[in-house]
């Protein structure tokens, strides 16, 4: 079964959005910019995992297996 | 005729993607008991400032902006996403553009945007711009999460199977585009640094307070009215199953409200230092408004020309009715508090916290609600509400509480205008402002008790809502078509 593309783009685009969210983390001069960043982080790994979840989830259901 | 339409293929219904519908609409439900919820809790502190309870994360300063943002964008803003993704579908027969995981990121990304802000005001982070509240990092979040609303929306629009795009689909688009010129024009702002959340925002003095209300009264213009409207244009007559009483009007509606409304932020700041032309400009705009707005109502309520029966027998169309009521009474009530020797008397006084909560209440709740209660049997494929019961008592509580709110709120208002500009004999102001705040301190408990009939009503409605989806009373009796054959149907 193929990648959708909506599927990479979004992804890609998590995954580049969760790395910034660390690196705001890591350097944050302040309270805000520190959970934000993390939280950022968080949200773009579950994201992530959300997508791995429904593309095996569509394989498993399609009749080609 | 009769051989065309025979010719024709029998089209099947696409494949609509239904579930990111239904999460916002959950959301909505959701963000919009948080935001009356915390709303009663402010009205408390104000009537009672103890219940601040010494604390600094639920001071009435952090947490207005987590109410004003919790009904605006969170309740407010996921009904729209949401019946804008259903209403663009249905009346372009089209699936929704850019896929499933698109639409996913769109409605986690703008939960998110909702939880973040929400936690940057409590723990003391703000712009101090009203309705813009969040800081720099989190208004480019919403700036990409708010593009890929757009390219969806826009996407779906472009490969409609329909013709005509209908009118609903043109309040929602000018929802989306203006929303988005209005963020990123009044958000322009510097950061001290890539790792911090304070930033300055690139016009200073009264070109900021120009922009931010040009901003902020366009907030009111294209979120909670044009889109708004887009609901009522495609729920009211699919509630009534009636046309539109005049597809014309409409359009006109249509236009004239977006050439008008977008001029008419200065009356925010009449008496400032903005100079007096631009407030004229603000007066005269929000006077013409009056035209279009009204324009809308009565086409509102005209479509329910020949069904006013159903009133009788469709609560949730009776919250969408009142709506419009409600959005003719705010949009008379706004253009008159706009002439700048009213605002004289008005402004800074609760007469407009009751104009606000007229509208948001009456207007951008109750339009919800009722698009609400149409949407939930139809998505969730039940055969109809748990309890009509209990949703004209959700109607009645709902509408009770609002006369609690915006009449306490007039009188407060008016009261605390007329005290503050009283001069005695002598040419002293007559009172204190202290006077004036133990003057309105019964205003504020009956405030606070329609807060709490709206939010009540409210729980009512999660809880029929809740048995609506669940309950083995609305399941849709399935009917063979072996049945039907024999029935002869």
């Amino acid at each position: 079964m193929d990648i959708e593309p909506s599927d990479l783009i979004v992804g890609l685009l998590m995954a580049a959005l969760g790395l910034i969210g660390l690196i705001l983390a890591s350097g944050a001069m302040d309270n805000e910019m520190y959970v934000f960043g993390l939280s950022l982080f968080g949200f773009a790994c579950v994201f992530e995992f959300g997508l791995l979840r429904r593309h095996f989830d569509k394989l498993d259901a399609s009749p080609h297996g | 005729m009769a051989d065309v339409s025979l010719a024709m293929p029998l089209q099947s219904a696409p494949n609509y993607n239904e579930a990111v519908v239904k999460k916002f609409l959950i959301a909505s439900v959701f963000w919009a008991v948080v935001a009356f919820l915390v709303g009663v809790y402010l009205a408390t502190e104000l009537a009672w400032p103890q219940f601040n309870l010494g604390l600094s994360f639920i001071n009435f300063g952090r947490l207005r902006p987590v109410h004003t943002s919790a009904a605006i964008f969170a309740f407010g803003g996921s009904a729209l996403l949401g019946t804008s993704f259903h209403v663009v579908q249905r009346t372009c027969r089209a699936r929704l553009f850019g896929g499933e995981a698109l639409a996913n990121f769109v409605f986690w990304g703008y939960q998110f945007f909702i939880v973040m802000a929400a936690l940057s005001y409590v723990m003391g982070y703000s712009q101090s711009q009203e309705y813009a509240e969040p800081e720099w990092h989190l208004d480019l979040w919403l700036t990409i999460v708010w593009v890929a609303y757009a390219v969806m929306f826009i996407g779906t629009l472009m490969k409609r199977e329909e013709p005509h795009i209908y009118v609903a689909n043109w309040f929602y688009l000018a929802f989306i585009l203006t929303i988005a010129v209005l963020h990123i024009g009044n958000n322009l702002a510097i950061p001290i640094s890539a790792f911090s959340s304070k930033s300055y925002s690139v016009a200073s003095g009264v070109q900021n307070a120009m922009i931010q209300w040009w901003y902020g009264h366009n907030a009111v213009g294209f979120f909670l009215t044009a889109g708004f409207l887009g609901m009522m244009y495609y729920f009211i007559p699919k509630a009534a199953n009636r046309p539109i009483y005049s597809y014309r009007l409409s359009v006109v509606h249509f236009w004239s409200l977006v050439f008008m409304y977008i001029w008419a932020g200065p009356h925010h700041l009449h008496w400032t230092a903005l100079p007096d032309w631009t407030q004229t400009l603000g007066m005269a705009f929000s006077i013409m408004l009056w035209m279009p707005s009204w324009g809308g109502m009565i086409n509102g309520l005209m479509t329910l020309s020949g069904a006013w029966d159903k009133l009788r027998t469709d609560p949730g169309l009776r919250f969408s009715v009142t709506a419009v009521g409600f959005y003719g009474m705010s949009t008379f009530e706004g253009p008159v508090m706009s002439i700048r020797d009213v605002n004289a008397l008005s402004h800074y006084t609760d007469w407009t916290i009751g104009h606000v909560h007229s509208g948001a209440l009456g207007w951008v709740a109750f339009i919800s609600f009722g698009a609400i209660y149409y949407l939930v049997p139809v998505l969730w494929k039940r055969s109809g509400l748990y309890s009509l019961r209990l949703v004209s008592w959700h109607y009645w509580i709902a509408t009770l509480g609002i006369v609690f709110y915006i009449t306490s709120m007039w009188v407060a208002g008016i009261m605390q205008g007329l005290m503050w500009r009283a001069y005695d004999q002598f040419g002293f102001l007559q009172y204190s402002f202290a006077e004036s705040v133990v003057a309105v301190h019964p205003y504020y408990v009956i405030r606070l008790l329609g807060g709490l009939m709206f939010l009540s009503g409210a729980l009512l409605m999660v809880y029929n809502l809740i048995q609506t989806v669940w309950s083995r009373t609305t399941e849709k009796t399935f009917v063979a078509p072996a049945v039907l054959a024999a029935a002869g149907e």
